[in-house]
């Protein structure tokens, strides 16, 4: 039984030379290697070409093309009364302006010294947005003693225009498109030449509410970005401290039963709940059952709320568990009640951890976007909803949301919006994980 | 030092079975052993003593490279095995730890069955061609552990359902199915009950018929009852070695003395 | 009074309670803070507890049922003419909440007066061109002369019930306040009352999941019951057409979609498994801490990027990429949108999901174990796949199944990348639908949730959360197993 040696001995070889059998097992561990290299580089990779996609197509919405010219506002048209009064002048319709700025734009080409070719003046005016009138007669009513001056102004061209000096249009694809045409795109090229047009800084995608299907230069994230932080508002008011009180109590209070047993179960079950589902339930609930408005933030941030309280009572949860018990015994020992010690030594130690679990759980929530969908927060809102709280309940949109309405419209330019939108969204979020990772190093404790 | 004084003369002398000469090694900034110079013999039971901390565990797997696993772990000097040099650039460490086979301190039988385990070794070192062959190495291992009797009924019930002792035997099994020509063992008792303790220690005693063992203890008294050569670390350096005998009744060194009679450690 | 000065003034009124007991308290201990049972403050709290805590649940209680009530007791007193045989009794008393508030609007705005409401139904012909003039609309069930009575008889009971609410609650408040002034004495135990209210308190904010899944439960079964009575459900748990005509003979199976939503799922695992597992071996097994240190941020960001952004991706980018160097060169179709396309990009989204899963648990896996295959002389490769992985295993299966839960359940990708024909199909080049996008695509836009066309959203719905609710217990289950057995 002792015999083990024998065969032992009879393999003994150097241990410089590699047998045959090292070797091929050496080449299996090397492949083996390789693959784990390949996946992360595989991972990498997607992430790269998410990214440089999204930012490549997404910068186009934050430059924008303008025509440059000085508009004569009219003071017989824009306000018949004479007395500057708002009133009066906002029953100016947007088609007077309209007018000025078309005649503007042919007087400017005209000045410029261009010859026009093979477009009618309709063709021409159509070179200017559709929304510029409505941002001149805003500007007006903001500001009435403009009426009768002459104002340099720089109006928005429309989105082919526009689409051209990003690459999105060619000669030849305007050639076949009903809404612009190679001479159209001439005019603008010479316009270019002459220092009237040019494509710069766009700060009005950040601030200007959404726009109809033909005018995608005008359209801007003001109003998704107001829903959205409407929405995060109602998540930091509700979700946080109830989501903290339910950890405080599952953690520090709760007895070993059944019922918390099956909370704990129904935690882990909910954080996994997809998430199209909360807002099945936000629909039947607030918004069938109790009569909340449609595509309010008031009902998107309370669907969040619920979609983000388990994710916040894991982590406090877990934020909780690292406080170690020796501080729970001392505080005990000097004659602290249970409450005393959780509220007085647990919770401030336990902070850090709580903050960074609920900036990553809010983070979740501002990216999300099906269950928003489904209590209506798709629908087009023009009208900016009024401060907190009254303004919880009228309609407004959501970052995400808005991506997704612009990806579902014909024009193409909406693409590079909505891409824009997802800069901004990635944006924030980023901001928002910095945060995080900032507060988690600052006060990082170890015992 | 010349290293091709160290192989001549460690070729020379055939009963040398691992020489090691002015060994260093660091953990990143922590100097650990220093100047270890030392030679072990084959069919020998060698065992490391000294306080915690002194470096005797870290020496010990250094003997098989298992330290090439931790990142900032760094090995200088020479260890050579049958006069070759074992950290040699060529050296492949795989084969080298199927000749130089370890036990470790807790039983860490795989998840698999007693038959799995056993034949884990002989498997992947391609020792085995067909179930016969595998058969035959396994119930040879599990005799050699003194482990057969036991378990012969129930080879393919996991390893883990096994009593600690029982398990740590396994793990002897497994280190001998691959027919190494060194067994390390790194604390193989401090986890198993007395009676355990002693089944493995016999155990131990007869493995030296084949093997050369080197183990490390904490326990004086295993040391002696297991041991024909001593050695005493402390602090990292190696203080002193020779006869198990001769360390335990006439200790040269005032720390090892020290050591054996309980001030230190 | 508005709702936000009731509340304002039972917490004003809280305030008051909570000076009172404390200046009460301090006052009979003759300033000796030493002779009260607990520390003044917590007098002064349980005094503001008495006067706020009733008074709120009352006025959160009278708000949530009154609504209930006088709906129920306007249905009951309808006349025939309005409330007629087969018309859902909902949409009518919605009609006349419309009604009741067009006539509130019209009351602040100044065309109308208490008068006109009071017997609105007599005087229905000069009402309706009074508001219409000031430009508030009537819903088109008013031109019936007992709707507009409706209307003023449900705007009366209303406003009659939010009096009595007031009272009610500013009652209990004032009632509070004098028991709280009642109860302050020094011997008082007010720590433990106050911390004995704050527990109740935080037991109710834990309890608040519960009351979520039983409102999902029972939002979506409730609903999903109208429409199985409206739809057989025989024919949509096993009918093999998706077709929903807002005409009325509809066909609505759910099998192309669950055809659908299990293809786009399994090319997604397909992706995600291999990808995620060898990055979390690699980054549990070879990665040096360096490699460790920049390699796990990047692919958590992954994790941290919106669904939609992945939508995007599928739709801009993916997408047409496919259509053009695989579909169409090998003709196996030329949409944008496919199973191919969704599945790829939720196969990426998966990634970060899996390896951070199975990294956790692949480091659960003992050190020992792997000593003891290294120093057997296994190579690295062999320690992972014959010791580590096995070991592994139960636990990987359940980030998988987690996985799959999750992918079952995506939508945003699937809404932008999957197409939305529903059909059952072999080809991953061809646009497919799942249960996700069908679920949107009922529930948007105008819908009439008397229409099987829309309640079969809720069915889809609940459908969906029991396949995933399964995967999810199975899954937990599993993994929690799985860590017992190494800790």
């Amino acid at each position: 039984m002792t015999d083990l040696s024998a065969s032992g001995a009879a393999r003994k070889s150097s241990l410089v030379t590699l047998d045959d059998r090292t070797r091929r097992r050496n080449a299996a561990e090397r492949r083996f290697r390789a693959y784990g290299v390949a996946a992360i580089a595989t991972a990498a990779l997607a992430l790269a070409i998410l990214l440089v996609t999204i930012v490549g197509n997404g910068v186009g919405a934050f430059r924008q093309t303008f025509v440059t010219i000085p508009v004569t506002l009219d003071a017989q048209q824009l306000d018949p009364a004479g007395n500057r009064d708002r009133g009066e002048m906002s029953g100016v319709l947007t088609l007077a302006y309209g007018g000025l700025l078309n005649q503007s734009l042919r007087q400017s080409i005209e000045g410029a010294g261009i010859e026009v070719e093979g477009l009618t003046d309709r063709d021409i005016d159509d070179l200017i947005s559709k929304d510029a009138p409505a941002q001149i007669r805003n500007r007006v009513l903001a500001n009435p003693d403009l009426v009768g001056q002459t104002v340099e102004v720089a109006v928005l061209t429309n989105g082919r225009v526009d689409g051209y000096y990003k690459g999105r249009v060619s000669l030849a694809s305007a050639a076949n498109d009903g809404n612009t045409s190679p001479q159209q795109l001439a005019l603008a090229d010479a316009l270019k030449e002459r220092g009237l047009l040019a494509t710069k800084w766009n700060w009005a995608f950040l601030t200007n509410p959404d726009a109809s299907d033909q005018r995608p230069e005008a359209a801007g994230v003001g109003i998704a970005i107001l829903g959205s932080l409407y929405m995060m508002l109602v998540v930091l008011f509700l979700a946080v401290p109830i989501g903290v009180a339910a950890s405080i109590y599952l953690e520090e209070f709760a007895p070993k039963n059944r019922l918390t047993d099956v909370i704990e179960v129904n935690i882990a079950n909910l954080a996994a709940v997809p998430s199209i589902v909360f807002g099945i339930l936000g629909l039947a609930a607030f918004i069938n059952f109790a009569g909340l408005p449609q595509s309010a933030p008031i009902v998107g941030g309370l669907v969040l709320v619920l979609m983000t309280l388990p994710t916040i009572i894991i982590s406090t949860r877990a934020a909780l568990k690292a406080v170690p018990p020796s501080i729970r015994d001392a505080a005990l020992g000097v004659g602290a009640s249970r409450m005393q010690t959780v509220f007085h030594h647990v919770l401030p130690l336990a902070l850090p951890g709580i903050l960074t679990g609920t900036i990553i759980g809010l983070a979740q929530a501002l990216g999300e976007t099906a269950p928003l969908l489904l209590i209506g927060m798709v629908a087009f809102v023009r009208n900016f909803p009024a401060a907190p709280p009254e303004g919880l309940f009228d309609p407004a949109s959501a970052l995400p949301v808005q991506v997704y309405n612009w990806t579902q419209r014909a024009d193409p330019a909406f693409f590079e919006r909505a891409s824009g939108a997802i800069i901004v969204l990635l944006v924030l979020l980023l901001c928002m994980n910095l945060l995080a990772i900032y507060l988690r190093r600052r006060f990082e404790r170890r015992w | 030092m010349n290293d091709m004084s160290i192989m001549e003369r460690a070729v020379s002398q055939t009963d040398i079975k691992i020489s090691a000469r002015d060994v260093q090694v660091w953990y990143g900034e922590k100097h650990a052993i220093k100047d270890v110079n030392i030679d072990i013999l084959d069919k020998t039971v060698t065992a490391f003593i000294g306080p915690s901390g002194c470096g005797k565990s870290t020496f010990l797997r250094c003997i098989n490279r298992m330290n090439d696993t931790i990142d900032i772990c760094r090995v200088q000097g020479l260890i050579a095995l049958d006069g070759e040099d074992i950290y040699d650039r060529r050296v492949d460490p795989v084969q080298l730890r199927a000749k130089v086979g370890m036990v470790f301190q807790k039983p860490n039988p795989f998840p698999k069955s007693i038959y799995d385990n056993v034949a884990y070794g002989p498997r992947i070192h391609g020792l085995v061609r067909n179930k016969a062959e595998t058969d035959e190495i396994v119930e040879k291992s599990l005799r050699g552990a003194a482990l057969w009797n036991e378990v012969k009924d129930r080879l393919q019930e996991p390893g883990t359902g096994l009593s600690g002792g029982q398990q740590q035997r396994l793990c002897i099994a497994r280190a001998v199915a691959t027919q190494p020509e060194v067994l390390l063992m790194d604390e193989p008792c401090s986890a198993l009950d007395p009676i355990a303790t002693s089944q493995v220690e016999d155990l131990i005693d007869k493995l030296r018929a084949n093997f050369s063992v080197v183990i490390v203890t904490h326990s004086m008294q295993q040391a002696a009852r297991v041991s024909q050569k001593t050695a005493f670390f402390h602090l990292g350096n190696l203080v002193e070695h020779g006869d198990t005998d001769d360390i335990f009744t006439n200790p040269q060194d005032p720390r090892t003395e020290s050591y054996i009679s309980g001030k230190i450690g | 009074m508005p709702v936000f000065w009731i509340v304002s003034i039972v917490l004003v009124l809280a305030v008051a309670g909570y000076v009172a007991a404390k200046a009460r308290v301090l006052k009979l201990a003759g300033g000796d803070s030493r002779r009260l049972h607990s520390r003044h403050v917590y007098y002064g709290w349980y005094g503001a507890l008495l006067v706020a805590t009733p008074a709120l649940l009352v006025l959160a209680a009278w708000m949530a049922a009154q609504p209930v009530v006088i709906d129920r007791g306007i249905a009951a007193d309808l006349p025939p003419s309005v409330m007629r045989e087969g018309v859902n009794p909902a949409i009518v008393v919605q009609d006349v909440r419309r009604t009741a508030t067009a006539l509130s609007q019209g009351l602040r705005e100044g065309v109308l007066t208490r008068t006109d409401l009071a017997d609105a139904a007599a005087q229905a012909e000069t009402l309706r061109p009074r508001l219409t003039e000031a430009g508030i609309r009537l819903p088109p069930a008013a031109s019936e002369p007992a709707m507009l009575g409706a209307g003023g008889e449900y705007r009366a009971r209303q406003v009659a019930g939010h009096w009595a609410m007031t009272g009610v609650v500013l009652l209990l408040a004032v009632g509070g306040l004098v028991l709280g002034h009642r109860q302050s004495q020094p011997q008082t135990r007010a720590r433990n009352l106050v911390e004995r209210f704050v527990k109740a308190a935080l037991i109710t904010c834990s309890s608040i999941a519960i009351l979520t899944t039983a409102g999902i439960v029972l939002s979506m079964v409730f609903e999903s019951a109208q429409f199985f009575r409206q739809y057989a459900w025989t024919d949509f748990f096993f009918g093999t057409t998706w077709s929903p005509r807002f005409g009325g003979g509809s066909q609505l199976g759910i099998l192309p979609l669950l055809w659908g939503t299990l293809y786009i799922s399994a090319i997604a695992l397909v992706v995600a498994v291999p990808i995620g597992l060898f990055a979390a071996i690699y980054m549990s097994e070879y990665a040096s801490n360096r490699v460790r240190s920049f390699v796990k941020p990047t692919i958590e960001v992954l994790a941290g990027i919106p669904t939609i952004v992945y939508g995007l991706f599928a739709l801009m980018t993916v997408g047409p990429m496919l259509r053009d160097w695989f579909a169409q060169p090998l003709g196996l179709g030329s949409s944008g949108s496919s199973v191919m396309t969704a599945g790829l990009v939720m196969g990426i989204m998966l990634i970060p999901f899996v390896s951070s899963l199975s990294d956790d648990i692949i480091n659960a896996v003992p050190q020992s174990l792997r000593d003891g295959a290294l120093g057997l002389g296994s190579t690295q490769s062999e320690t992972v796949r014959k010791v580590v992985l096995p070991a592994a295993l139960p636990g990987i299966v359940g980030a998988v199944l987690l996985a799959a839960s999750r992918a079952i359940g995506e939508t945003m990708i699937v809404v932008m990348g999957a197409g939305a024909a529903a059909k059952m199909d072999l080809n991953p080049f061809e646009a497919m639908t799942t249960i996700t996008v069908k679920i949107v695509s009922q529930l948007t836009g105008d819908t009439d949730f008397n229409s099987a066309e829309t309640l079969v959203a809720f069915a889809l719905g609940l459908s969906l959360f029991v396949i995933t609710l399964i995967l999810n217990i199975v899954a937990l289950y599993v993994v929690r197993k799985y860590r017992e057995q190494y800790e």
